[in-house]
């Protein structure tokens, strides 16, 4: 299975996207416009990467978004950046990283 | 500020924490010895561009978590804004508890807001007889000089926004430190400030509007 059918599959997703670290858009579903989604959080990705290699704290794994209404999660793996929009629900952000992160586990 | 940068710093697994203004320049820091003000800077460039491609995406965010193979790096919004706004950040080793690290930013990102935007502290009980609370925020002497600072935050804002009351109580504590605030120190107050704005002509104009109105 991809990284988007995984991610997909998962019931707090509303929309998911896969790009790339140069925020290249490689395939989405549920979001109205991916390339925008994929160039805007691969820039987040790799701007957070180089921050966290300045301070020596190794490898970006997730980057979580969070407002009022939403959340975006960022999953890193290796050069492939996965986002997805997520309906938090009442549910930790933490709960939810450990979801996404596991579905991902083996997939690619 | 640096009161609330070092309550965070006390949270087990926090190696630096700092505010950031909208440009990534550093309002006030705190960190570990590897973690100094210089990195700090830099990283707060960086961790900024981040911010605004979120904005660009989600103007309404709040907070943003990156976990690392070895740490985290934490940022919470200090007030909703219609651009990016300060932000408070937080730089952590694994050892942080990242469900009670929120809930400290949370409340720490508030405490700032209060500061910034001018909800001081009521006066305590049994303060000093002759020493007047400002509204901005910090100690004056006499009337008259809790009217300057007023004036000192007014114009400053003109040129660096709502935080500038939180550069006035900290210029407070350096031409004045450990007294209330009175117009002798006026003249260092206004070039102390002065340091707070880039642009040369603005500089003039800031110590132009506090000084000529006295």
């Amino acid at each position: 299975m991809s990284y988007l059918a995984a991610i997909a599959s998962l019931k707090e997703v509303r929309g998911a996207v896969v790009g790339d670290l140069s925020g290249r858009f490689h395939e989405g579903i549920g979001e109205e416009d991916g390339e925008a989604v994929a160039a805007a959080f691969g820039f987040v990705a790799s701007s957070l990467a180089q921050a966290g290699a300045q301070l020596g704290l190794g490898a970006l794994r997730i980057v979580s978004v969070a407002s009022e209404a939403q959340a975006h999660l960022v999953l890193v793996r290796g050069g492939s950046v996965v986002t997805a929009r997520v309906d938090v629900g009442g549910r930790s952000l933490a709960s939810l990283e450990k979801v996404l992160d596991a579905s991902l586990k083996g997939e690619g | 500020v640096d009161s609330i940068l070092h309550g965070l710093m006390e949270l087990v697994g926090v190696r630096a924490t700092m505010v950031l203004d909208p440009a990534g320049q550093i309002v006030a820091w705190r960190g570990h010895a590897a973690f100094d003000r210089s990195l700090c800077e830099r990283v707060g460039g960086v961790v900024t561009k981040a911010i605004e491609s979120v904005h660009l995406q989600d103007a309404g965010w709040e907070t943003i978590s990156a976990q690392f193979a070895n740490g985290r790096i934490l940022v919470r919004r200090v007030s909703p804004s219609d651009g990016p706004g300060h932000v408070l950040a937080v730089v952590a080793d694994p050892s942080l508890n990242p469900s009670f690290a929120t809930v400290a930013l949370r409340v720490a990102a508030s405490k700032v807001r209060t500061a910034a935007e001018g909800g001081a502290p009521p006066p305590a009980a049994g303060a000093q007889p002759g020493v007047f609370r400002t509204s901005a925020g910090g100690e004056a002497a006499d009337p008259a000089s809790a009217e300057f600072l007023a004036r000192c935050v007014k114009e400053l804002a003109r040129h660096v926004g709502p935080i500038s009351k939180v550069y006035v109580q900290e210029a407070v504590s350096r031409v004045s430190p450990g007294a209330p605030f009175s117009l002798a120190a006026a003249r260092l107050l206004v070039e102390d400030l002065s340091g707070q704005i880039e642009d040369a002509a603005d500089r003039a104009q800031f110590r132009k509007g506090v000084l000529e109105k006295r």
